[in-house]
């Protein structure tokens, strides 16, 4: 094929948007609603699973080193945690640091209870972060055995539960995503299969005069493309502003939402780049592709 | 050359449209095909352009046996064809200049030869001023006028016209048919099927009847406008 003629085919794509703008509009309709949703599902997905590894990360196991214990002992002990299996931080917190926190938080006649106290009450300990929760018990158990230490208090109860919400999370996830996408692609599918179908006739007259199946298929293949993209570009910037606008809701509006590690969810840009190569990528193939198929079947005279 | 050598077809419904027929039209050929609906006038054409195979027999289309014509070839067989159908069939979103042109693109002819060729052909047929009109915005003889621009084209050996003047003025029919000698008398074959024995008998000409399936009489008649 020479290039002219190429160039004339592209062209033909090109401008077959505007003279059949109905099936058109209903296409880009179809694939930008299409897309919104299995983007904005697996946005959220993501957004879910960050959050729970948040909450995992501030779970904590505190070790309480046994009263007396000299620092060259407790320099001794901070070694054997960090070279310990699934440690992820150490951090010493002093008794000292501790009463000083917990006076703050008290109240004036709080206060007063504790005038009678000749001497800190409170013991030194580690603040210990673990890779995997999964093994928070296990972990717990090896750091007992350690010397020097008193006992340990792990949240083991909430671990397991963080660890079977991320299950769940993960399986419906997966599920919600798949069937969107499912139901997506069967609705383009009909969509696409609608607006060739509305020109069939023109596709019948091209194989009477001797084109090509190659030559019918560039200007749908063409017209679905652009159709895709800037359906996936329509699709990109509402996702842009709907999810900085909830992003804003909950890292301004819900203070309380932090403690559960709202902080850590994904800004927009740092995901900007990968949402647009999805939505394009997905647009743009599905809308050649789907089109050039749906194509095929009026080929056949 | 279009040859027919005892071809039968038989539709998957079981219908006999055709029982060994036997025909052959030369080059430079103007041939009516008339015949009862039903009668295998559009079997007869669907071979033609192999849009359909015969159940038994062999079909010979400017050089193809279209028996052994591979589907991807197909195109080749229709660029040496021109059909004008009975309900014109032009592309709606084209205008009358891009419908002519649109064959010579299929064919990746020269832009610069499709510039003088389309303007020509189109003025041929009388509709010079139309060219940039769409296919709605024309009369049903215009229409017909344009099918037969872009027919004529590729300067095809052969031109079949299915019903040309079914949906057009009675008047304009002998417009059409009128058009359709000028062209063959520069060379092309004409295959024109008709049920309008009247445009039949004023031409006159090689006359082909099918019935039932078969060829029932193959002459050449002198035409009432001949006599005259």
């Amino acid at each position: 094929m020479k290039v002219s003629s190429f160039r004339y085919l592209v062209n033909q794509g090109v401008k077959g948007i505007w003279k059949n703008r109905m099936m058109t509009f209903a296409s880009f309709c179809i694939l930008l609603v299409s897309l919104l949703m299995v983007g904005i599902a697996v946005l959220l997905e993501m957004n879910l699973t960050k959050i729970i590894s948040g909450i995992e990360n501030k779970s904590e196991v505190v070790v309480v080193i046994k009263d007396g214990t000299s620092q060259a002992d407790i320099d001794k002990l901070e070694q054997d945690l960090k070279a310990a299996v699934n440690i992820n931080s150490v951090s010493f917190y002093s008794k000292d640091a501790a009463w000083k926190n917990m006076m703050k938080d008290m109240t004036e006649e709080e206060k007063d209870l504790f005038d009678y106290a000749d001497d800190n009450p409170l013991p030194d300990t580690f603040k210990v972060t673990v890779k995997d929760i999964k093994r928070m018990g296990e972990t717990t158990t090896q750091i007992e055995t350690f010397a020097n230490v008193d006992s340990t208090q792990s949240p083991t109860e909430l671990a397991d539960f963080l660890i079977s919400i991320r299950r769940v999370l993960t399986i419906v996830g997966f599920a919600v995503i798949m069937a969107l996408v499912i139901v997506s692609l069967v609705i383009i599918s009909n969509t696409t299969r609608a607006s060739v179908f509305s020109r069939r006739k023109e596709i019948n007259i091209m194989k009477y005069v001797g084109a090509t199946n190659s030559f019918i298929r560039i200007p749908f293949f063409v017209e679905g493309m652009i159709v895709g993209i800037v359906a996936a570009v329509a699709a990109l910037l509402l996702t842009k502003f709907s999810y900085e606008g909830v992003y804003n809701v909950f890292n301004n509006d819900f203070g309380l939402w932090k403690v559960l590690g709202v902080q850590n969810l994904y800004k927009f840009g740092d995901l900007y780049l990968y949402v647009a190569l999805a939505y394009i990528g997905a647009g743009a193939i599905i809308g050649a592709i789907g089109t050039s198929i749906s194509t095929g079947k009026h080929l056949k005279v | 050359m279009v040859e027919f050598k005892d071809v039968s077809v038989t539709y998957s419904s079981g219908v006999d449209a055709l029982n060994k027929v036997n025909l052959r039209i030369n080059d430079g050929d103007f041939a009516f095909v008339v015949g009862a609906s039903g009668a295998g006038k559009s079997t007869l054409i669907k071979l033609v352009l192999k849009e359909i195979d015969a159940t038994s027999g062999t079909v010979l289309v400017n050089g193809f046996n279209l028996r052994k014509l591979r589907r991807r070839k197909i195109p080749k067989l229709r660029r040496t064809i021109g059909v004008v159908f009975q309900d014109f069939r032009l592309i709606p979103t084209m205008t009358v200049y891009e419908n002519v042109a649109f064959v010579l693109r299929v064919i990746d002819a020269p832009a610069k030869y499709i510039r003088s060729r389309v303007p020509y052909v189109i003025s041929l047929v009388g509709l010079s001023d139309k060219a940039k009109a769409y296919p709605t915005e024309l009369s049903g003889g215009e229409q017909q006028r344009v099918a037969l621009a872009r027919a004529l084209v590729n300067d095809p050996k052969l031109i079949i016209a299915d019903e040309p003047t079914g949906n057009i003025d009675p008047a304009l029919s002998y417009e059409i048919v009128e058009l359709l000698k000028g062209i063959n008398e520069c060379g092309t074959t004409i295959l024109m099927v008709t049920h309008e024995h009247d445009l039949v008998r004023y031409f006159g000409g090689r006359i082909i009847n099918i019935n039932k399936g078969s060829i029932a009489f193959d002459e050449v008649v002198e035409g009432s406008n001949e006599s005259k």
